[in-house]
């Protein structure tokens, strides 16, 4: 049976596909439910959920820009510019409203533009404290869990009890523990999943029903629980520490995989963002929400202590016995942008081989990449540790 | 000689302050004062009732852009790593920090730092730079977007009570002494009279002509920025006020055949300043103002708790607001001032300001009716301002409205 052994379940095929194609499932949704979508990273789905409502990310196009530029300057990230592509010019039809979260100056007015743009649509800020350095940001973060609340029972027409809140508590920890389960054996048995299926898998969720999608990661765990003794050998891979926020194109986790990169550990938005730390079920809802918000994993645009954007990094890559950092830098990211210059200078004192890789969501030099990529892996294979930073 | 002409004039007064300021600044740490780094927009009231001397590293920035520096300052930093595409008043500062190349001898290292977000975003990450270079602490006052909903704006200021609180802790630690709100109470009734008269400087641009232009705005907010709080800065502008009455009372106006009043969105270009003025000015063209400069309108409410009023004053500004109600902000001045035309800058250093610039001139021509015009460059790096290509299209919006008056529009 061994040559069995590889033969990749139906569920992961399937979380693939809606990997990528994610807006046509919403389309599917939407027959049955209002869809509401969100911007990373920080607003609380569950509170959505609860509401007989659909959460979903937006997570923009890899399509050309046509409708968001004449809104938006064209040194915003391509973030935000494909995100306002994407409702504006080619889904519009697919949600009946936003909630968006303020995380730096161009969320802050991508919010408004849309508004605009969308007066019909539900509309929601998320006012997500940019500071978490001080007591202060959790009772905030409490206090804006509840305003929308409120405003999402207004929209929904239905209360939302603590008792419902507490089911889609549960129902998204369920699928967090099943995805930080997945990660944990494609960290042991790299040969199991490539980091595009792990991380496609990861992304499914962000648009489908949380219960088909709890369902289809079961199916994948239960497979590579059963399979990956076989495939235990870390033999020929080298360990990966993904940081950045969004990892777009996608095309980038293939590179990895090409040059037989495995990512161990992230501080994603998309990822270990997403899917670390649970929601406490009991206790005040709002609170719980917020204590879990106050773990997430270090994000550039929230300030903090200063030193975390290289202390995390360092530990991140020392506790997972990372052999490279590689970071996705969004171009125009202003916050990333200020943050680079003292990570690497961090990285070099550390002796840590670490690779930025500039990109856009309609990136056309992947080909650049991939160059700048399997440069630094021959260095850092002839060199051992000192691959340097790049 | 009357007791009246012994008044120093607003511009001697401005010098002697100004070099009063960096003095003290200078030598703070001789006379047990601090210095700390701040937003141009923050509660800088705290700081000033508890001997901590602000100093804005935007305001040295503009000192370098205005003298031309801003490619030299940017390049030092771009070469340690940093982008161009940063906010230019940051490239200036991290390139000062770089060659110690400064337009006013430098300012003095900071012992604390302050960013408040209402302003942007830029400045926390800019100053999470220099927390580092320095190791000094940061505290981030976050100020949430000013949302219109009561309710909201009720929490938004409880949240930033709450924070304002633990900036007093935070100064309390950072000096060893305890805070002393009945000083407080007295800067904020200096900083109250102050704002009041600053904006009542800013509102003669009212009468017809115009005794002032933004550029004479931009000139005297800068007391406003950094000595609000201290009596000087009331006597400061009572006495540009009075100055500038006297102007309108004999109808004397910036441009004597003044013909358009116009409303500059954003910040100016540092180094084109004088040109910009000139060239309007030869076609009677006069900007009277902006919302950038009115910033420094602050409405404390002295009959509250002053870090609420602090609150709500710092919250409402027009960067933090939404768009509507920054619209509504810069149509009431339309209105106020009788203005007939704008010129909308999108800077790209700057995208607080500038992201929504394109949907501000949407909803202000169609409200007004009056033409605006949009163009695309930087405020402090000239190798991102295309000289003829911006002439040429100031020279030609300026035609259009001459087409429109002599059609009588
Ligand atoms: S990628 Fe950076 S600039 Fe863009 S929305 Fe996110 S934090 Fe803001
Ligand atoms: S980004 Fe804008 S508001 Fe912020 S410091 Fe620069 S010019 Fe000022």
């Amino acid at each position: 049976m061994v040559e069995q052994r590889n033969i990749k379940p139906a569920a992961l095929t399937r979380l693939q596909e809606i990997a990528n194609d994610p807006y046509g499932c919403l389309a599917d949704l939407r027959k049955r439910k209002r869809i509401i979508g969100s911007t990373l990273a920080d607003v609380p789905e569950e509170l959505i959920h609860a509401a007989g409502l659909h959460p979903f990310l937006i997570l923009g196009t890899n399509n050309p820009i046509r409708h968001s530029a004449a809104l938006l300057p064209d040194n915003s990230c391509s973030l935000a510019r494909s995100n306002l592509e994407l409702v504006v010019g080619y889904q519009s039809a697919f949600f009946d409203g936003f909630v968006l979260s303020q995380v730096c100056d161009t969320t802050q007015h991508l919010g408004d533009i849309w508004k605009r743009k969308f007066p019909d649509h539900y509309f929601e800020n998320f006012l997500t404290p940019r500071q978490v350095a001080r007591p202060s940001a959790r009772a905030w973060y409490a206090e804006e869990c509840r305003r929308l609340r409120g405003a999402l029972e207004q929209y929904a027409g239905r209360a939302i009890t603590d008792a419902a809140l507490r089911e889609s508590f549960a129902l998204y920890n369920e699928n967090r523990a099943l995805l930080r389960r997945l990660y944990a054996i494609k960290r042991e048995a790299p040969a199991l999943m490539t980091n595009r299926e792990f991380f496609d898998a990861v992304k499914a969720g962000f648009f489908m029903d949380r219960g088909e999608h709890n369902e289809l990661v079961q199916a994948v765990v239960q497979w590579a629980e059963q399979t990956k003794d076989h495939q235990a050998s870390a033999n020929g891979y080298f360990r990966v520490i993904c940081v950045g926020i969004v990892v777009e194109p996608p095309a980038l986790y293939d590179m990895i995989d090409e040059v037989k990169g495995t990512i161990v550990a992230d501080n994603l938005c998309t990822a270990s963002r997403y899917i670390f730390y649970d929601v406490e079920t009991k206790g005040d809802p709002a609170e719980a929400l917020a204590d879990r918000h106050l773990r997430k994993p270090y994000f550039t645009p929230i300030n903090e202590d200063v030193r975390r954007i290289y202390a995390d990094l360092i530990s991140l890559c020392r506790d997972n016995n990372g052999e490279a950092i590689f970071y996705v830098h969004i171009k125009y990211c202003e916050s990333q942008d200020y943050d680079l210059p003292d990570i690497k200078a961090a990285m070099r004192t550390e002796g840590i081989p670490f690779l930025e890789l500039e990109t856009e969501y309609q990136t056309t030099h992947l080909a650049q990449l991939k160059t700048r990529l399997q440069a630094f892996c021959e260095s850092l294979f002839t060199k051992g540790a000192q691959g340097g930073v790049r | 000689m009357t007791a009246a002409s012994a008044k120093p004039s607003s511009k001697e007064l401005s010098r002697v302050l100004t070099e009063g300021y960096l003095l003290d600044a200078r030598t703070a740490h001789e006379h047990g004062k601090y210095v700390a780094y701040t937003t141009a927009v923050s509660p800088v009231e705290l700081f000033v009732a508890h001997d901590v001397i602000p100093i804005y590293p935007e305001n040295h920035a503009v000192a370098c852009l205005t003298k031309r520096m801003g490619t030299e300052l940017s390049l030092a930093m771009e070469k340690q790593g940093y982008t161009s595409h940063l906010c230019a008043y940051a490239r200036s500062d991290l390139g000062y920090r770089i060659t110690g190349k400064s337009a006013m001898g430098g300012i003095p290292d900071p012992d604390f730092l302050l960013a408040c977000n209402a302003q942007c975003f830029t400045l926390t990450k800019w100053f999470e730079v220099l927390s580092r270079k320095y190791e000094v602490p940061l505290f981030v006052f976050d100020t949430p977007q000013w949302i219109r909903e009561p309710g909201a704006r009720k929490e938004i200021v409880k949240y930033c009570v709450a924070q304002l609180k633990e900036l007093i802790a935070a100064l309390e630690q950072l000096t060893g002494k305890k805070y002393d709100y009945d000083r407080l109470a007295q800067v904020m009734a200096y900083s109250q009279q102050a704002s009041v008269l600053y904006r009542r400087f800013l509102d003669m641009a009212a009468y017809k002509p115009s005794p002032i232009s933004i550029f004479d705005a931009l000139i005297h907010m800068a007391i406003t920025v950094y000595l609000r709080g201290t009596p000087q800065a009331v006597e400061y502008y009572q006495i540009l006020c009075d100055e500038i009455q006297a102007k309108a009372d004999q109808g004397v106006g910036v441009i004597a055949d003044e013909r358009f009043r116009l409303y500059w969105e954003n910040l100016p270009v540092w180094f084109k300043f004088k040109d910009h003025f000139n060239l309007l000015k030869s076609y009677g063209a006069n900007i009277l103002t902006s919302l950038y400069v009115h910033a420094w309108s602050y409405e404390f409410d002295l009959a509250k708790d002053p870090l609420e009023t602090l609150a709500e004053n710092y919250c409402s500004r027009f960067s933090n607001v939404t768009l509507e109600e920054r619209a509504e902000m810069a149509l009431d001045l339309f209105r106020r001032y009788s203005m007939n035309g704008s010129i909308m800058f999108v800077n790209r250093s700057c995208k607080a300001v500038s992201f929504a610039v394109y949907t501000l001139k949407e909803i202000i021509t169609e409200t007004t009716g009056y033409p605006a015009l949009i163009f695309e460059s930087d405020m402090g790096d000239p190798r991102f301002y295309s000289e003829a290509q911006i002439k040429t299209r100031i020279e030609a919006f300026l035609e259009t409205l001459q087409r429109r008056q002599a059609a009588g529009a």
